[in-house]
């Protein structure tokens, strides 16, 4: 069953993490692996593309977003039948690849959104309050109130990732989904993920903090007058 | 009612802004919704409505609480400003999607024989199966 689904980890200056990630999954069984090097200034790249993935690079940095969008693109290709995005700082556990996929497999949803915030106690509080803000944000601008809008553990269709298209480049990707679930009525669901927050994902500095969040609330309300 | 030369100006411009945001929504581009299309018409409407219907300001001014009317200097520079950064805007974001979409495609021919490889491994394990 592996072989329909391809697993995209979009990776920026994560060399520390992403061999560990890459061995986590195929021990999982997930063999079809697409790893996106955002222009990373470490070795990323070449440390992904020893473990004999697909590893893409882009030349410059461009984005969470942008990444995401080459790796679904680049497991297009591959023909697959599900698509599951996840991180590669290690903070996603691969165990929960097989409940993400399931509805997906059973043909009750086109999309599945891990969720952290339905195992909020692991979170920390101000990671709580600040998905709430990106949830209430999201659910303004496009529409769908979900559980955790900013997860970036999910799992495509074949038809819903041939059919999303965003040209969200930056963190306000995740959001944009949302939008895409919605215009073109996709069938979703959430399913509680684990989130693990190693020693590693702890001292990396915060991805998506206050500062950064204010930034993709302005891309989000900016892209729907421009 | 005499017509001034800054409503002509305020309503072309109004309607241009209008008219590509309809025609944009109609050609079903990528990234046109209806939520950006209301935004379009309020803001490009709205502008409109001031211009040929001043009056309508007092109403504005009323809500806001500012008694005197913004003069006709103020108005055309910020106008001026306002379509010069929005444009600008644009322009910067219309490139920073160009860029993505550059670097996606190289990435992505560049790792063509990887991909081809493992497409024909899962092609053999589904017939396989």
């Amino acid at each position: 069953m592996s072989e329909k689904i391809a697993i995209v980890i979009p990776v920026y200056n994560e060399a520390g993490a992403i061999g560990d990630v890459i061995e986590d999954v195929r021990a999982h069984g997930y063999t079809s692996i697409v790893v996106v090097d955002d222009g990373s200034d470490d070795d990323s790249f070449y440390i992904a593309a020893a473990y004999d993935v697909v590893a893409l690079r882009h030349k410059i940095n461009r984005g969470k977003g942008a990444a995401v969008k080459t790796g679904i693109m680049a497991a297009n290709l591959l023909d697959v039948d599900v698509v599951v995005t996840m991180d590669g700082d290690g903070q996603h556990d691969p165990a929960d690849i097989a409940p993400l996929i399931q509805p997906i497999l059973d043909n009750t949803s086109d999309v599945v959104l891990g969720s952290r915030l339905l195992n909020k106690e692991e979170m920390p509080f101000v990671k709580v309050i600040a998905n709430s803000f990106g949830n209430f944000f999201t659910w303004l601008l496009y529409g769908i109130l979900v559980s955790d809008s900013q997860s970036g553990y999910r799992a495509y269709s074949r038809y819903a990732a041939l059919i999303i298209d965003t040209k969200a480049d930056k963190y306000e990707y995740d959001s944009k989904v949302i939008r895409e679930i919605k215009n073109n009525r996709l069938r979703y669901t959430e399913v509680p993920v684990q989130t693990l927050y190693t020693e590693y994902s702890m001292q990396k500095k915060n991805k998506q903090g206050f500062v950064n969040g204010l930034i993709t609330l302005y891309r989000m309300v900016w892209k729907m007058i421009a | 009612m005499s017509v001034h030369l800054y409503q002509i100006v305020v309503v072309g411009i109004a309607s241009v802004m209008i008219f590509q945001g309809i025609k944009e929504f109609a050609k079903r581009e990528a990234g046109q919704t209806v939520l950006k299309l209301c935004v379009r018409l309020l803001v490009w409407g709205g502008m409109a409505l001031i211009s040929v219907y001043p009056n309508f300001t007092w109403y504005l001014s009323k809500i806001i609480g500012i008694e005197d009317n913004i003069n006709a200097v103020m108005v055309t520079g910020f106008l001026f400003v306002f379509l010069i950064i929005f444009k600008l805007l644009s322009a910067i974001e219309k490139i920073e999607q160009n860029i993505s979409e550059i670097t996606r495609k190289e990435a992505l021919n560049e790792a063509h024989d990887r991909i081809q490889k493992l497409r024909l491994e899962i092609l053999e394990l589904k017939k396989k199966q």
